[in-house]
């Protein structure tokens, strides 16, 4: 029997012959049960989260818990879409809101000029990172320099640093420079974060694009610049869409520096202000849980979205090792 | 050579942005950060700042919360990874065999990588809850649970409960690692151990988990790197609290600087924890990559 | 269109020498071919003519003028690679037009230089397909295209036949010989065949360990080995090798004795003999008495495995109509003056 022949399934007769039914029902079951644990607890939070978000405090707040919304309704999302318009004092507070179970923090108005700046600065981010990468890592890969392996060293190492350790340094760099508390700080710190994984995607993806394409590109009269901008750009796409993906949720999702470099709402970013209602006791959890919920939705369309590159560039030096 | 050819002034013009970019956000505060570990700075004193030597370091050493911190990011490290580790294998080999809906399960694989962690921390904190809480909820329904309990207020659950956020969180990327390995492992080596009368766990044993080790070895190494410095989910869940009971040595860097405003120490701080990082690693590829 | 001289032109990578102080002048219009092993520096140094790699030590000169350091798109050279190297992303079309638009020629001139190259290699119908649309002839038809359609110093083409099958490279052969007799273009091409290396060259310079063996014209080489390399790379089936002494002008080896009269007595010496350099015995020809052993008929010629004299073990060409059986005796005739002499030694030619 050939090779290619052994790989399809055999004609149901002999099958019925060989191979018995039960131990194929038997993976079948297995894998279901499988699947519905893996389900379970990757979905299961975020499920609970949705779920909540989509309830009134009082819903939200029962013992036993709700565990799908009984009457689901947008108040919450409502609440913090309008939170500007509303003045939080004291009183308001007290009174109370049917949605919110009264407890709208102070800090909600922040909430969409948060929003803001995540995407300000996400979109930068990406941008920016994408340019500084492409011709690093063009330069990297490609071209035979002295220095080469240092450069590439020294660019992957300033990532074992943890991040908690830079922020202090960080902060004194950046108060030096006269940005604390501005989006540009946080654009240039998320760029230091991004640049070097970029850089070590692209030059995964450059190394396996046929060093014979470079060589004709360089005879038929490219330059460096013509052989990154003729041949590897439009060749590396997929790598692209990755390191933008990958730039654009880092800095989205990025704490630690964004709570030390930014103090307002200036350029506080949605993971700081959401942090803030965490906090505060007083905030209602269903206010939160949509806040969180609203935090995700972009990250996660992105992720489904762009699927195979991330999967493809998250993976790319792995197989190396 | 010592000739500045076409190729050396053109990378040098290529690289020369992400090396300034770095350099001042990342080389400079690195090694600043290392002077800064050899002076007694403090914010609120900003004129004087002397230069104490090894002082900052040995007063850290002297200081038992250090220890204590050292403790808790052992236990919470060690668990972390190795939950991390295990699942992912147990994900991997469900996501590595084909089956109607694999390619959905896939996608939602990426639903936890793509969650802020900041969210995933209310998250959890939220099914967490001491009055409303899922998991107490969940448990008194099930009857396994009398009362609903205040479950991050135990301070022997803590460190486990942030552990087990971290791994929702951790866990796909490691998966999709082990996976792509798995898929580069030739079908001819599965045919062999069949023909040889190997079943599906001998297969597994001999088959699957030596092919794995360059996979693993990268999760292992990555992981602990990565959750050896964890801060975001300390913050939002629980502060280093109930006591000490998660106070790790990211949250110790955190309040010894913005806190206490120590600057010196929580330099010495940082540059220990980057330190032990760095070693960790390196004896992971040393000793683990020959076994493992 | 240009010459090109290497002067002391030398690569290394590291330890490694790729290439060692190359000497070699290839004349305007000439088709030099560089024939080696896998591995002796024929890659190297076409990457160093096109300014690929720069060379460790040694001169480039292009008509005179130096280019050592003249980068590739400097130099109008144009490649053709064994892996074609067409741009996956551009259409044939765009593929041959690159090099134009490169050099911002005109909208038309580049249209008409297209489709001529296009029609010269009979790929016209094929301008709007994409490289993966395409069989491996065609796309190295397409690659050549791309080399055509501009007017370079010179082309350079590395393997470009070896991915190829065997008919295809046949016929792809003689196109490629012909476009050397239209273009009347300097060539120099790199192969590990010695068929197409015969068949193509002007001369051929045979190379082994990043240093040139021999560079001849194709019959010199074939006819005039310097050493025992090049006797041993050219040549299908290989050169029958014999080891022995010279005494008394002879080449002796146990009760094998062949005449060399040239030769200076004592001497530890390896003798080729051509498995085609045999004929029916006749007065002015040595005769060669063995068994055949094995024979191999391919239709053309046949050729039989002879454990000759003195232990040896002989590849011939049966003569023409001469009807042979394993396990027969065969005795054939050998001109002396076919024979090849090398000093066991220095391995080089005697004589
Ligand atoms: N980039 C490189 N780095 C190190 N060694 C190389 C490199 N390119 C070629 N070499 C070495 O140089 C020698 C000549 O290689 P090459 O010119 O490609 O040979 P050929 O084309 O004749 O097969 C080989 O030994 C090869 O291993
Ligand atoms: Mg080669």
């Amino acid at each position: 029997m050939s090779g290619a022949e052994d790989r399809r399934a055999p004609p149901p007769g002999r099958a019925a012959a060989r191979r018995p039914v039960a131990p194929r029902l038997g993976r079948g079951l297995l894998l279901a049960a499988f699947s519905l644990l893996f389900v379970l607890y990757v979905a299961g939070p975020v499920a609970w989260l949705v779920s909540s978000s989509l309830q009134t405090e009082a819903q939200a707040t029962a013992v036993p818990p709700n565990w799908l919304p009984p009457e689901p309704t947008l108040a919450n999302f409502e609440a913090i879409f309008r939170a500007a318009e509303r003045v939080v004092t004291y009183e308001t507070r007290r009174q109370g809101d049917p949605a919110t179970g009264g407890f709208l923090p102070t800090g909600a108005q922040n909430l969409l000029p948060s929003l803001r700046n995540s995407l300000v600065v996400g979109l930068w981010v990406a941008a920016l990172n994408l340019l500084l990468s492409l011709t690093a890592a063009y330069a990297i890969a490609v071209i035979d320099f002295r220095g080469r392996r240092a450069t590439l060293y020294t660019v992957l190492a300033t990532r074992v640093i943890p991040d908690i350790a830079l922020v202090v340094p960080l902060f004194l760099v950046i108060r030096a420079l006269g940005l604390i508390n501005s989006l540009a700080a946080l654009v240039v710190t998320y760029l230091a974060v991004t640049v070097p994984f970029t850089i070590f995607i692209l030059i995964s993806y450059f190394e396996g694009i046929p060093r014979d394409l470079y060589r004709a590109a360089r005879v038929d009269g490219c330059g460096h610049w013509g052989a990154l901008r003729q041949v590897y750009l439009p060749l590396s796409l997929p790598a692209l869409v990755a390191a933008l993906t990958f730039a654009f949720l880092t800095s989205w999702n990025e704490f630690v520096f964004a709570l030390v470099l930014t103090q307002n709402v200036e350029a506080q970013t949605l993971p700081i202000v959401i942090s803030g209602f965490v906090m505060d006791f007083t905030t209602s959890f269903s206010f939160v849980n949509a806040a969180g919920v609203i935090a995700i939705v972009p990250p996660v369309l992105l992720a489904v979205l762009f699927q195979r590159y991330i999967v493809s560039g998250l993976t790319a030096g792995a197989v190396k090792g | 050579m010592p000739r500045l050819g076409y190729d050396e002034r053109a990378a040098a013009l290529l690289v020369f942005p992400v090396v300034a970019v770095l350099l001042v956000v990342a080389a400079f505060p690195i090694l600043y950060s290392f002077w800064v570990s050899l002076h007694d700075v403090v914010l609120t004193r900003p004129l004087r700042r002397p230069f104490v030597g090894l002082d900052n370091y040995l007063r850290v050493f002297a200081d038992e919360r250090f220890w204590i911190a050292v403790a808790r990011t052992t236990v919470y490290t060690v668990v972390t990874v190795a939950a991390t580790t295990v699942l992912a294998v147990l994900v991997a080999l469900l996501l590595n065999e084909a089956f109607p809906g694999q390619r959905l399960l896939n996608a939602l694989l990426l639903l936890p990588w793509a969650t802020p962690s900041v969210v995933n921390g209310l998250m959890w904190k939220w099914i967490y809850d001491p009055s409303y809480g899922l998991l107490n909820g969940l448990l008194v329904q099930l009857g396994v649970l009398e009362r609903y309990r205040a479950w991050l207020g135990d301070p022997d659950l803590t460190l486990l409960l942030i552990a087990n956020a971290a791994v929702w969180k951790q866990m796909p990327l490691a998966a999709l690692l082990l996976i792509v390995t798995m898929k580069a492992i030739p079908e001819d080596l599965y045919r062999a151990a069949k023909v040889d009368g190997a079943g599906a766990f001998r297969r597994f044993l001999h088959v699957t988990l030596p092919a794995l080790r360059p996979g693993l070895m990268l999760v292992l190494v990555y992981e602990t790197m990565i959750s050896i410095r964890h801060f975001d989910l300390f913050l939002i869940m629980t502060q280093g609290g109930p006591g000490d009971a998660s106070f790790t040595l990211s949250w110790f860097i955190y309040v010894e600087t913005f806190r206490s405003l120590r600057f010196g120490t929580g330099a010495a701080l940082s540059y220990i924890l980057a330190m032990a990082t760095f070693l960790l690693s390196y004896l992971f590829i040393r000793f683990l990559g020959r076994r493992l | 269109m240009a010459t090109i001289v290497c002067e002391g032109l030398t690569k290394r990578y590291g330890a490694v020498t790729a290439l060692e102080a190359l000497d070699l002048t290839i004349a305007h219009g000439e088709f030099m071919v560089l024939l080696g092993p896998s591995g002796c520096g024929k890659t190297t140094t076409l990457n160093l003519i096109a300014g690929l790699e720069e060379a460790s030590a040694g001169r480039l000169l292009f008509d005179g003028r130096d280019v050592t350091w003249l980068p590739p798109h400097r130099r109008e050279v144009a490649m053709v690679f064994q892996s074609y190297a067409l741009y996956p992303n551009k259409t044939v079309f765009e593929n041959i037009a690159f090099p134009l638009r490169l050099r911002r020629t005109p909208r038309a001139g580049i249209e008409r230089a297209v489709r001529a190259a296009a029609e010269q290699l009979e790929i016209a119908h094929l301008l709007d397909r994409r490289p993966h649309q395409l069989s491996g002839g065609q796309r190295q038809r397409v690659a050549l295209g791309r080399a055509i359609v501009r007017n370079p110093a010179a082309f350079l083409m590395d393997e470009p036949l070896s991915n190829l099958d065997a008919a295809l490279r046949l016929s792809m052969r003689s196109l490629i010989k012909r476009l050397h007799h239209q273009l009347r273009a300097t060539f120099v091409y790199v192969t590990h065949d010695q068929a197409e290396a015969m068949t193509l060259a002007d001369r051929i310079a045979v190379m082994r360990g990043g240093l040139i063996q021999q560079l001849d014209t194709p019959e010199g080489i074939y006819e005039r080995p310097a050493n025992l390399f090049v006797a041993g790379f050219l040549g299908s089936p290989p050169i029958n090798l014999i080891e022995g002494r010279i005494e008394d002008g002879a080449f002796r080896r146990a009760e094998l004795r062949l005449p060399a009269p040239r030769a200076e007595p004592g001497r530890e010496v390896v003798l080729g003999l051509r498995p085609e350099d045999v004929e029916a015995p006749a007065p002015h020809l040595i005769p060669l008495a063995g068994r055949v052993e094995l024979v191999s008929p391919l239709g053309s010629d046949t050729y039989a495995e002879v454990s000759g004299p003195a232990g040896t073990s002989l590849t011939l060409r049966v003569p023409k109509g001469w009807r042979v059986r394993e396990g027969e005796g065969i005795e054939v005739g050998v001109d002396p003056a076919r024979l090849h002499l090398f000093d066991r030694a220095s391995e080089r030619r005697i004589a």
